[in-house]
């Protein structure tokens, strides 16, 4: 009974896993097919798909338009979560800290397109364009729970008393941020950053309103390819993406003991 | 010279004073304790001292500077945290140094500092070490270690033994006190246990509500406690209410069962409500009359609680319930529950208060 138990529960597992990592897998597949529609049948191994990417000069500079909007939202909402978390483990109660987390929470609640609408309307109301930095805000609004969540949970184990025993040595208040503050939290803020960052830069419906023939991201332009046809080549633009993300996912694990996922 | 003066101090916190017009003066050299229940605002004088909490309301002093409104940093004050507050990500040599490098002193400087207070704390040779690679003693040394290598001109601990065992905070008692006094540094220690404070203070101030009890010797708060709270906190006393029948250099009370007894006590007014305090090991128990104690009552033994060095007797006399405690010593008779006996304490050991 206790061997069927296991069992089961072990099948279940593989199935959970399967469901959630086989699109995945699947796509990666496709970037290797030479088929020149999608989805189609396995015909053989081929880098040509990669290379076709390198022909198209607007997911280059797309990738680079995803790469700035993400790094800055990141950081945006990197510092708007550390003063916050700050803030709220250092004074808050735990019922205070849970109801004000919720509440910084709460973009996510909102579904992502209204969002980007909200923020298009706002613009407008105010008689300013959106242009790149409103594209910003709207992933930096997005992306900033995630690192609330992240920071709030580095900070529950840093003890605050270590900065009063830096000051009390005479560290001011610039010299306990770089000696203590900042190396014990740095996981917490890189994790943040590097999860921020991913989130934006995968990110479609946040943009759908937001961006201009300049200022297309990546997932925009992808988007918009397969709106016209659909080849293995956005297979493989997908399998770089994955790759890029997996690594950094890894390396955040492997050097700063930080999970993304737990 | 340094020397620490609280004068007026008050803290409240939305409402609720936690320092109460609190005044001390810590001498240079000395070793105070500073002694009271949970919640009496001990930290919080300690933490005004330091700079990390303000003063609503008095003055400071330190070596005759006022640093009232100085920032931490500035003050030269070392302090001792009651949960260590190691750098967990700096070794043992970096925390010790931590000071002197935010000093700008050269490396070289810093380095000899660090190894002669690895050597005063008896931890040569793990300067390279993590905090978390230390016992909990090791720590309570290197964090006694980092708050004194910035030469501070006043040594603060909150509670620096609590986290020890018992046997290891006897030990650390005697280090504390062997490194203040081969230092000559002035220092003052938050706890709240009494024997800790008795044993390691030139002077304990007990502090109840935000206020000072009294500032004395350990032997003069033991023995002559100033206000009830102190007798009452400070070792186990057999309480006893009633009014004040006559004052004078031995007063008389008078309990409401007709029993009157002689002790003595400031500020009291005849027909007052008074409070009599006599310590439990004050207490003579005896088979024959102790005619030399002017209070005597018979009595007869209800419990006998043995607790190795002494024995607790617990006794019924003249409606009065009184615990006495000897030494378990065969000078001293032995009890059982049911015998009858004398009960007795002289009247300069029962202490009259004002309700
Ligand atoms: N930041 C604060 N905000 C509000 N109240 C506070 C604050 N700090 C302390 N208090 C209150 O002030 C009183 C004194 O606190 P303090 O920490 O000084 O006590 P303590 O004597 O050190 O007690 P313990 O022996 O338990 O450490 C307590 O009632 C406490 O709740
Ligand atoms: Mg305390």
């Amino acid at each position: 009974m206790r061997f069927l138990g296991k069992a089961a529960g072990g099948l279940y597992l593989l199935l959970l896993y399967l469901f959630v990592a086989g699109p995945l897998l699947f796509v990666i597949a496709t970037s290797f097919n030479p088929a020149t529609s999608f989805p189609a049948p396995f015909e053989g191994l081929t880098l040509s798909w990669y290379a076709a990417i390198l022909r198209r000069p607007e997911f280059l500079s797309a990738a680079g338009t995803s790469a700035v909007v993400a790094a800055l939202a990141a950081a945006l909402a990197v510092v708007v979560a550390f003063l916050a978390a700050y803030a709220l483990s250092r004074n808050g109660s735990s019922s205070a800290r849970g109801a004000m987390a919720t509440l910084l929470a709460s973009p996510l609640l909102v579904p992502q397109v209204v969002i980007s609408l909200a923020i298009l309307q706002l613009a407008s109301a105010w008689g300013v364009g959106t242009g790149f930095w409103g594209l910003v805000a709207a992933h930096a609004v997005y992306v900033m729970p995630f690192a609330l969540r992240l920071l709030l949970t580095g900070l529950a184990r840093f003890d605050f008393a270590v900065e009063e025993a830096s000051r009390s040595l005479g560290g001011g208040w610039l010299s306990t941020w770089r000696e203590v503050t900042l190396p014990l939290l740095r996981p917490s803020i890189v994790a943040g950053f590097t999860f921020c960052f991913i989130l934006s830069f995968v990110n479609l419906p946040l943009s759908l309103f937001l961006t201009s023939p300049d200022t297309a991201t990546l997932p925009i332009v992808m988007f918009a390819y397969i709106e016209s046809r659909i080849d293995p080549m956005i297979a493989a633009v997908a399998s770089v993406i994955v790759l890029a993300a997996g690594t950094a996912t890894i390396l955040l694990d492997r050097f700063l003991h930080v999970r993304l996922v737990d | 010279m340094p020397e620490l003066i609280l004068s007026h101090v008050t803290r409240r916190f939305s409402g609720h004073t936690a320092v109460d017009d609190f005044s001390l003066t810590v001498r240079d050299g000395e070793f105070v304790c500073l002694l009271g229940p949970s919640g009496c605002g001990k930290t919080t004088t300690l933490r005004i001292i330091a700079g990390f909490e303000r003063a609503d309301a008095g003055r400071l002093t330190l070596d005759g500077a006022d640093i009232t409104h100085a920032p931490p940093q500035q003050r030269d004050i070392g302090l001792v945290f009651q949960s260590y507050a190691l750098f967990p990500h700096k070794t043992v040599a970096e925390n010790i140094g931590f000071g002197l490098k935010m000093r700008g002193r050269p490396r070289a400087a810093i380095a000899a500092a660090v190894e002669e207070a690895l050597a005063l704390v008896r931890l040569e040779g793990l300067g390279g070490r993590y905090p978390r690679a230390l016992s909990g003693g090791q720590q309570q040394r290197v964090a006694l270690a980092r708050a004194l290598a910035i030469r501070p001109r006043l040594l603060l601990m909150d509670e620096p033994l609590s986290n020890l065992d018992a046997q290891l905070r006897e030990e650390m008692r005697n280090e504390i006190r062997r490194i203040q006094k081969s230092l000559g540094i002035t220092a003052v220690l938050v706890t709240h246990d009494q024997a800790e404070a008795l044993a390691m203070a030139d002077r304990i101030a007990v502090m109840a509500k935000g206020r000072l009890q009294q500032m004395a010797d350990p032997a003069t708060i033991y023995e002559a406690p100033a206000t009830a709270f102190v007798s009452g906190f400070i070792g186990q006393a057999n309480v006893l209410e009633g009014r004040v029948e006559s004052t004078g250099a031995e007063a008389v009370l008078a309990l409401p069962g007709g029993v009157t007894l002689a002790g003595r006590g400031d500020g009291l007014a005849a027909g007052a409500a008074t409070r009599a305090m006599v310590k439990h090991e004050r207490m003579a128990l005896c088979r024959a009359e102790p005619a030399q104690l002017a209070n005597r009552f018979p009595c007869q033994v209800a419990e006998r609680t043995y607790l190795g060095g002494s024995i607790a007797y617990r006794c019924e006399a003249a409606g009065m319930t009184l615990t006495a405690l000897l030494p378990n010593h065969p000078l001293f008779e032995s009890f059982a529950p049911g015998d009858t006996a004398w009960i007795g304490w002289a009247a300069t050991d029962c202490a009259f208060f004002p309700c």
